[in-house]
């Protein structure tokens, strides 16, 4: 089947992608970038797709080049006519030190997409704030709060856990303060 | 000592260095261990590709450091932080206790 990389929207693509891995008994779960395109309403455009899966790239790679993905260099694929490189890091699904058992599922016309709940995609860009102090994943976290209903709680508790409660401060001051 | 388990005893040296000075890059690991730059490139990709670590630009030098991100980076760093105990003194000085602090351009390092 054809179809048109160019003009699809990355929730599309990860859906696309994410239903022929499972029709082929591969399970994945979208993270990273992709999720806050997906939950900002593209918003923020990431340039990559992540998926999470245990299965080995091996496995993964004949699946994906019935889509026309061909394997770059070790987890990384790229399709010429698709803007979105899809990466596949090391499983498994965690938020800093912890498992991730729980997830989201959306459903599109092209399929499904098991990704990273709400919460855990805040925390996640949260994550990369607080180790990296990256003002970009701090934006997104910001950004994905804006447009959604959040459970605040549950995130401040986990900053908390990690010892970083000045700096969630900082991106609820910033999430009060900030026209997105 | 970890090679065993790890693989191989460049990723063991690639531990060891991260754990002794939080950051590293190809060709200060080779010239450090004399080992050839691919071979080292090598591992540090294998090790990225793991989420172990993850890698920075730093003007044209790409610095590696412990991924804080990985799940299992507490109980790794207890691992090797023990494995470093059983290494020979001599060996601690030569490779994972040089100079970190800064010293001006132009004035010769004592080795």
């Amino acid at each position: 089947m054809k179809f048109d990389w160019q003009n699809m929207e990355i929730k599309e693509i990860s859906a696309l992608v994410s239903s022929h891995l499972q029709k082929n008994g591969i399970e994945v779960v979208l993270v990273g970038g992709g999720c806050v395109s997906i939950y900002s309403d593209n918003q923020y455009m990431s340039n990559g797709i992540d998926f999470i899966t245990f299965s080995p790239i091996k496995k993964i790679t004949p699946v994906l080049e019935e889509l026309g993905f061909k394997n770059l260099k070790g987890r990384l694929f790229e399709n010429p006519n698709c803007k979105f490189l899809l990466d596949f890091p090391a499983p498994p699904v965690s938020i800093g030190d912890k498992p991730v058992s729980r997830f989201n599922n959306i459903n599109t016309n092209f399929g499904n997409i098991c990704l990273l709940t709400l919460e855990d995609c805040i925390k996640d860009r949260l994550a990369a704030y607080f180790f990296w102090n990256d003002q970009q994943s701090l934006d997104q976290a910001i950004l994905v709060a804006k447009r959604n209903k959040i459970n605040f709680s549950e995130i401040k508790k986990w900053a908390k856990i990690q010892g970083e409660l000045e700096k969630y401060n900082i991106f609820l001051k910033k999430y009060n303060e900030e026209s997105f | 000592m970890l090679e065993s388990l790890l693989g191989n005893s460049t990723i063991e040296k690639i531990l060891f260095t991260l754990e002794s000075f939080d950051q590293a890059y190809p060709t200060g690991l080779s010239k450090i261990f004399n080992i050839p730059v691919n071979g080292i490139q090598q591992q540090l990709e294998r090790l990225e590709n793991g989420s172990v670590v993850v890698s920075i630009m730093a003007g044209r030098t790409r610095l590696y450091q412990f991924n804080p991100r990985y799940p299992f980076l507490k109980e790794l760093r207890a691992l090797i932080k023990k494995a470093m105990e059983f290494l020979p003194e001599k060996e601690i000085q030569i490779y994972y206790k040089r100079r970190t602090r800064p010293r001006k351009k132009g004035k010769p390092y004592e080795v």
